[in-house]
């Protein structure tokens, strides 16, 4: 007895079964099922549904309201991308500067913006909402008043509504950034900055020719990283606009989970995310290029 | 203190260290001033404000701007939720509420916060400790097994890890629906599951790649099997890894919601924080105050754990993130 349960506990098997069977039934299967899902015209409502081949596709193709989403998706997320990295090197050289040089406040600072990045989703939405009342007593509105600007529309202005939302998730995101690009410059060999020091190098020298240089693998990754969340970001923009005012905010989660929850239109909704899985799976592709990540498998 | 003034980037091996033992500042950070440590270390500040270049004054000018940028919001939220009805939108603006008034939180609460809060805890609870209990033993057989496939699962699992679970809602919904899992907790726990384990062994994986092999060797010869090696060997120094994990999937699963939103339904006694707090705003989409209340409420939890554990977050954002590095 004990001799055979040894033996099972030997083979890999028994360790990994609950994982397996996990991420079968709540991964593996829905994504090729969304794959077949997205071939049909299956619906909430209605029974008997049949295989359309790519109908679901050629109808997105010649959606205008499909292209409208796309480039809201990717000013969005191209929008975010640059700020979330723009700002998170800043703050990650500000803090490594601070921490080095011993400034009190670093840890403060570090402590706030990590703050911004645990509060849900759902709330961050509302949080925002809160702070961009559209009259003269919302907070933003206020300060902006006391510049004589304003009350400004920052919800129901299409235009306006998506700077909200990019600055709302730029408020959430930065965190990651920060701390990725932070863990980066710690791994910066020091040696590189006395050479540059013996050679002469300035401060901007030193920045733009040893500390750039060597963050670049961590800023692609984060990028790329950044990027995919931002593609998929759904919590946020569904609490702060609920994709309005009309469809300005309207990105391809919101899209494809109203296609399919409100409009009850299953196949569509799944082709919409094949859409989005693509551009994940090319993204995770260029992640795990970057990252030559079977090397340490 | 003139010596170690001018130590400008030179303290790599210190640079980590101190970051992390800064766990005792939380405090100072919580209540929003760096009074006490700028207390603590006045006369070296003092010595040094003499020396203060113009590059302090600025990284000193943007610390103060991303504390507000980060922190007012959450602070103006608190703030709006704490003032009687009317004084938020009366004249003069006020930054902090003329006289307190528990009147928006009072609203929120009889609209059944208790029962959502109950619900995310207990989804949080029980989902966190499953997670851990899957995760821990496949983590352990990736990092000491050698079979074949092993590389490819190692990927799949990293290929799920990246891929949102929003993407893949649609299906969820029916896969829950066969399995007889909407509208139930246990249903979405299990979900929850699925979906944080793949993070969950990649960073356990690499905590146990850290313990060296002859520890595993030695409990042999002692006559443990694998599972008693892991659990009185191996257990003790993944410890601090398994803190990360349970750390990172609790907020995720405090804050998750459309998963939530779809697998539960429309039933309120089911809902969690987010869903409610949600459905509590469309319902009173004019009162800010109870919306200000609502969102307090909701993300009160996840602060205080957080501002207990942050250095933790940071081992882990970065750990988790940068495989290979």
């Amino acid at each position: 007895m004990g001799e055979a349960k040894r033996k099972l506990l030997d083979h890999p098997l028994p360790w990994l079964a609950p994982t397996l069977l996990l991420l079968a039934v709540f991964q593996l299967y829905p994504m090729l099922e969304a794959i077949l899902m997205s071939f049909t015209n299956e619906t909430l409502v209605r029974t008997g549904t049949q295989f359309v081949g790519p109908e679901q596709y050629i109808r997105l193709a010649t959606d205008p309201e499909f292209w409208d989403m796309l480039r809201v998706t990717a000013i969005f997320a191209f929008s975010s991308v640059v700020l979330h990295v723009l700002l998170g090197l800043i703050l990650a050289l500000a803090i490594d500067y601070g921490v080095r040089r011993g400034l009190p406040g670093h840890l403060t600072t570090r402590v706030s913006v990590l703050l911004a990045w645990i509060v849900p989703g759902i709330i961050i939405g509302l949080v925002w909402k809160v702070m961009l009342v559209e009259n003269q007593f919302g907070a933003v509105n206020h300060f902006l008043g006391l510049l004589n600007i304003g009350p400004v529309p920052f919800r129901s202005d299409p235009t306006l509504a998506l700077v909200s939302t990019i600055i709302a998730g730029t408020w959430r995101g930065t965190a990651f950034t920060m701390i990725m690009i932070y863990g980066g410059l710690q791994r910066v060999p020091q040696r590189l900055y006395e050479a540059a020091r013996v050679d002469g190098a300035g401060r901007w020298a030193r920045f733009r020719h040893v500390t750039l240089p060597q963050l670049k693998p961590v800023l692609f990754v984060t990028t790329v990283l950044v990027t995919i969340y931002s593609l998929n970001t759904f919590d946020l923009i569904f609490a702060l606009t609920g994709g309005g005012p009309g469809r300005a905010t309207q990105v391809l989660a919101l899209f494809m989970y109203q296609e399919a929850f409100q409009d009850y239109a299953l196949g569509r909704g799944a082709a919409i995310a094949v859409v989005m899985l693509v551009a994940n799976l090319l993204l995770t592709g260029v992640y795990l290029y970057a990252f030559d990540v079977g090397d340490e498998i | 203190m003139n010596e170690d003034a001018p130590r400008d980037g030179d303290g790599e091996g210190t640079a980590d260290g101190r970051t992390d033992g800064g766990a005792s500042e939380v405090g100072m950070a919580a209540s929003g001033g760096t009074a006490p440590e700028e207390r603590s270390v006045a006369g070296r500040v003092r010595g040094r404000l003499a020396q203060f270049g113009r590059l302090d004054l600025s990284v000193y000018a943007l610390y103060l701007l991303a504390i507000a940028f980060f922190v007012f919001p959450v602070l103006w939220v608190a703030s709006a939720s704490l003032r009687p009805p009317g004084e938020l939108f009366s004249y003069p603006f006020r930054l902090l509420p003329a006289e307190i008034s528990l009147s928006a939180y009072r609203r929120v609460f009889r609209a059944g916060m208790v029962t959502w809060l109950f619900n995310s805890t207990v989804i949080t609870i029980v989902g966190v400790g499953s997670v851990i209990a899957v995760s821990v033993p496949a983590a352990y057989a990736f990092s000491r097994f050698e079979f074949t496939g092993r590389r490819g699962l190692l990927g799949i699992v990293l290929l799920f890890q990246m891929i949102s679970p929003v993407i893949i809602i649609v299906p969820l919904y029916t896969v829950m629906s066969t399995l007889g899992l909407l509208r139930t907790r246990v249903g979405l726990i299990l979900l929850y599951v699925g979906i944080q384990t793949p993070f969950s062994i990649w960073l356990l994986k690499g905590y146990f790649d850290t313990i060296p092999q002859e520890l595993d060797y030695a409990a042999r010869i002692d006559g443990c099997n694998r599972f008693q090696t892991l659990r009185h060997v191996l257990l003790r120094p993944v410890a601090p890894g398994i803190a990360v994990v349970a750390i990172f999937n609790t907020v995720l699963t405090w804050s998750e919601f459309v998963l939530a939103f779809t697998v539960l339904g429309s039933e309120s006694r089911l809902h969690t924080i987010s869903i409610g707090v949600y459905k509590f705003q469309g319902q009173y989409s004019n009162d800010w105050r109870a919306i200000a209340a609502a969102s307090v409420v909701g993300m009160l939890p996840l602060v205080i754990v957080f501002l207990g554990l942050q250095r933790y977050f940071v081992k882990g954002l970065i750990k988790g993130s940068l495989k290979g590095q």
